[in-house]
C-alpha cells in the first residue's frame, strides 16, 4: 500500500487528514477482525472430519434362502429390517426418523421406545412425533446370489425386489 | 503485632525468627483488630481482593439472595476438583470407558465417592444456577446498569447445561448413549446449520468413538475454560455495576446543596453543577462521608463468614448426598437396543416431553424463543422500578411471563419423569 502521508498533510485540510486516518484505521480493524474471524472458522474446518470411521453403507445381508416366506428380520447391527413378502424382498430402515433411536418390532409394525413414534408394517407413521415414514433402501441381487443393501440410496416405499 | 525489640544479629536469632518471618512475608496483615486492618484484609489478599472493603447490608440478607450465586460457584469448584481427580482414571474409549466406571467403583480408593460427588454436584449446579437465574429475574436485578451481566449469566446457564450434557456421555452406558443420540438429533433440527452442528458434535453419522472423544475434550477442556472466563467476567461486573442490586430506598438520596455564596447569585451558580464523588469513574452511589446513615458493613468478618458458612454447607450437602446415594450406572452401551423408555437426565425431560410432540418446536423452537426472551429481557423491560425486591408489583407483567415459562417447564419435567412409560406412553405412577 503506497500511502503518501506527506503530500496529504501538505495539501488536505484537517478534515481530509482525519478521513484518511479514519479509513486506514478502519482497514486495519477490518483486517485484524477479518483474520480473527477466518481463524475461528478454520477451527470448524479443522474439527469437521474428512473421513469417518462408521460402518459401510453398502453391504451384503446373505442369500434369499436365509429369509423364508413371511420373514420380518430386524438386522439390528445394520439398522434395517429385511421383509420377505412372497417372492418379494425389501429393506426398511429401523432408525426412527424423529430423533434417531432404534425402533423395535411391534404387533402393528414398528414402535420407537424414545418418544413413542409408531409405524405400520411398511414404515408409514401411524402415531407419535415422527415427521416422515421409515425410509426404504435400495436392495439388489448381486451376481454371486447374495442380497445387497445400499443405505445411501433411498427408494420409494413399496418398491420391492422381485426374485 | 510488631513489637519493638532490640535488633539481634546473632545467627541463632535469625534462625529462630524464620517461621515468624516466613509467615509475615506471606500474610501481610495480622488478623484485623481495627477498621483500617479490616479494610487492608480485603485488598492485600489475592483471594479476598475480589471483594469490596465494605458491603451493603442488603447484600447480606440471606432471604434476598439465598446465596444461590455463591453456591453455584462452590459447586463448580467441587466439580473441578473431583473432575480432575476422576481424569486420572478415565479413558475416553468406547472399549474402556465403561470398564473404567466399574474400576472406579471396585478398585479405586474413594472412586465411588468422587464419582458420586461429581454427579450430584453436577445435578446440583444445574438446579442452583437455574434458581439463581430465577432469583435475579424475580428481584428485577437485570435492570440498568446490570443488563450485560444478566446476559453473561444466561450464557453461563446455557454453558452449565452443555457441560452437563457433554459429561453425560462419558460413562458410556445405555442412558448416556441414547440420551446423546436423542440430544444430537434435536440439534439436527435447527434450521440451516443443524445438520452441520450434529455432524461436528458426533464427528460422524452416529454416536461412536469419535463422538465420545469429542464430548470428552469439550467436557474437560473447552467448556471449563470458557465457563471459567465467563465466571470471571460475571464476578468482575458485579463490582463494576455497583454490587448486588438493592431497592432504591436502601440508599438515602444524597442531596447536594449549592454552596453558600456571599455575593449575589450569578448566572453560573444557578446552572446545575457537575458533581463527582470520590469514585467518580465507577457507576454507583456517591461516596458518603459522614452525612447520612451508613448502610454498609465491613466485608471482614461479615461477608467472609457468610461465604465460609455457605461453602461449608454446600460441601457438606454434597458429601452427605454422595455417602447416601450412589450415582446410577446402567448397562454398557448396546447400540442396537435402546432401553424402553429411553429417558434423558431430569433437567432435559421437559425438553424430551416437548420433543415428543414436535421435534422442531419442542427441541428448537420453544427453547430458542425462551432463551432469546431471556437474553433480551433487560433490553425490553427498561422501566427503572421494582429493582431489588422479590415479586415487585411494578414488574407484574415480566414476572408473570417468566413464572409461566418456568412452571410450564416444571410441569413437562414432572410428566416426563413420572408419567411416561414404555414407548413413551402415558402411564400413571401409582
Amino acid at each position: 500500500m503506497a500511502v503518501n502521508l506527506k503530500r496529504s498533510s501538505g495539501e488536505d485540510s484537517d478534515g481530509g487528514k482525519t478521513s484518511r486516518r479514519k479509513m486506514l484505521g478502519w482497514l486495519t480493524g477490518a483486517g485484524l477482525f477479518g483474520s480473527a474471524a477466518l481463524s475461528a472458522v478454520s477451527n470448524f474446518v479443522f474439527i469437521k472430519p474428512r473421513a469417518t470411521y462408521g460402518q459401510p453403507q453398502r453391504f451384503s445381508v446373505g442369500k434369499p434362502e436365509d429369509f423364508p416366506e413371511g420373514t420380518r428380520a430386524i438386522l439390528a447391527s445394520r439398522g434395517i429390517c429385511i421383509v420377505r413378502d412372497g417372492a418379494r424382498l425389501a429393506a426398511i430402515s429401523t432408525t426412527c426418523t424423529h430423533l434417531g433411536c432404534t425402533v423395535g418390532s411391534a404387533d402393528t409394525g414398528f414402535a420407537c421406545p424414545c418418544h413413542g413414534s409408531r409405524f405400520d408394517q411398511d414404515g408409514n407413521v401411524t402415531g407419535g412425533p415422527a415427521p416422515r415414514p421409515l425410509p426404504w433402501f435400495q436392495i439388489t441381487l448381486a451376481p454371486n446370489g447374495e442380497i445387497e443393501v445400499d443405505k445411501d440410496i433411498e427408494i420409494a416405499p413399496g418398491s420391492y425386489l422381485t426374485l | 503485632m510488631s513489637r519493638p525489640t532490640a535488633p539481634k544479629t546473632s545467627f541463632l536469632a535469625t534462625l529462630m525468627d524464620i517461621p515468624r518471618n516466613v509467615w509475615s512475608s506471606i500474610f501481610r496483615n495480622p488478623l484485623p483488630s481495627n477498621d483500617l486492618e479490616r479494610s487492608a484484609t480485603s485488598f492485600t489478599n489475592f483471594f479476598l481482593h475480589i471483594h469490596p472493603v465494605k458491603v451493603h447490608k442488603n447484600s447480606l440478607r440471606p432471604a434476598y439472595t439465598f446465596g444461590l450465586g455463591l453456591i453455584s460457584f462452590f459447586l463448580f469448584v467441587i466439580l473441578i476438583v473431583s473432575g480432575i481427580l476422576l481424569m486420572f482414571y478415565y479413558v475416553p474409549s468406547t472399549t474402556q470407558a465403561y470398564d473404567r466406571m466399574l474400576d472406579l467403583r471396585g478398585s479405586v480408593a474413594f472412586g465411588t465417592l468422587l464419582r458420586n460427588m461429581h454427579r450430584w454436584a453436577a445435578h446440583g449446579m444445574v438446579a442452583v444456577v437455574f434458581l439463581h437465574l430465577c432469583r435475579v429475574f424475580l428481584t428485577g436485578s437485570y435492570k440498568k446498569p446490570r443488563e450485560f451481566n444478566w446476559v453473561v449469566g444466561v450464557i453461563l446457564f446455557l454453558l452449565t447445561l452443555f457441560m452437563s450434557f457433554t459429561g453425560y456421555l462419558l460413562p458410556w452406558d445405555q442412558l448416556a448413549f441414547w440420551a446423546i443420540t436423542v440430544g444430537t438429533a434435536i440439534a439436527g433440527y435447527a434450521p440451516v446449520i443443524g445438520k452441520d452442528i450434529q455432524f461436528l458434535l458426533m464427528g460422524g453419522t452416529s454416536v461412536g468413538q469419535e463422538a465420545l472423544l469429542r464430548f470428552y475434550v469439550l467436557h474437560v477442556a473447552v467448556l471449563p475454560a470458557i465457563l471459567t472466563l465467563m465466571i470471571a467476567i460475571h464476578f468482575w461486573r458485579i463490582r463494576k455495576d455497583g454490587g448486588l442490586s438493592r431497592p432504591e430506598d436502601a440508599d438515602p438520596k444524597v442531596t447536594l446543596e449549592p454552596m453558600e455564596t456571599s455575593s449575589a447569585p450569578k448566572a453560573s451558580v444557578l446552572e446545575p453543577k457537575k458533581v463527582y464523588g470520590f469514585q467518580g469513574l465507577v457507576r454507583g452511589p456517591l461516596t458518603k462521608v459522614g452525612q447520612i446513615p451508613d448502610n454498609t458493613v465491613f466485608s471482614w468478618p461479615n461477608l467472609f463468614l457468610a461465604e465460609l458458612f455457605t461453602f461449608v454447607v454446600t460441601l457438606s450437602a454434597i458429601l452427605i448426598l454422595s455417602l447416601l446415594f450412589n450415582a446410577p450406572l446402567e448397562e454398557p452401551v448396546n447400540a442396537l437396543h435402546p432401553p424402553n423408555p429411553a429417558k434423558a437426565p431430569w433437567y432435559f425431560l421437559g425438553l424430551q416431553e416437548m420433543v415428543s410432540y414436535s421435534a422442531f418446536w419442542g427441541g428448537i423452537g420453544v427453547p430458542g424463543i425462551f432463551v432469546l426472551l431471556l437474553l433480551g429481557t433487560p433490553y425490553l423491560d427498561r422501566g427503572p422500578k421494582g429493582v431489588g425486591k422479590w415479586f415487585s408489583r411494578d414488574r407484574l407483567l415480566a414476572n408473570t411471563i417468566f413464572i409461566t415459562f418456568v412452571v410450564a417447564n416444571i410441569i413437562f419435567v414432572i410428566i416426563g419423569t413420572f408419567f411416561r412409560g414404555a414407548n413413551w406412553a402415558f402411564v400413571t405412577p401409582w
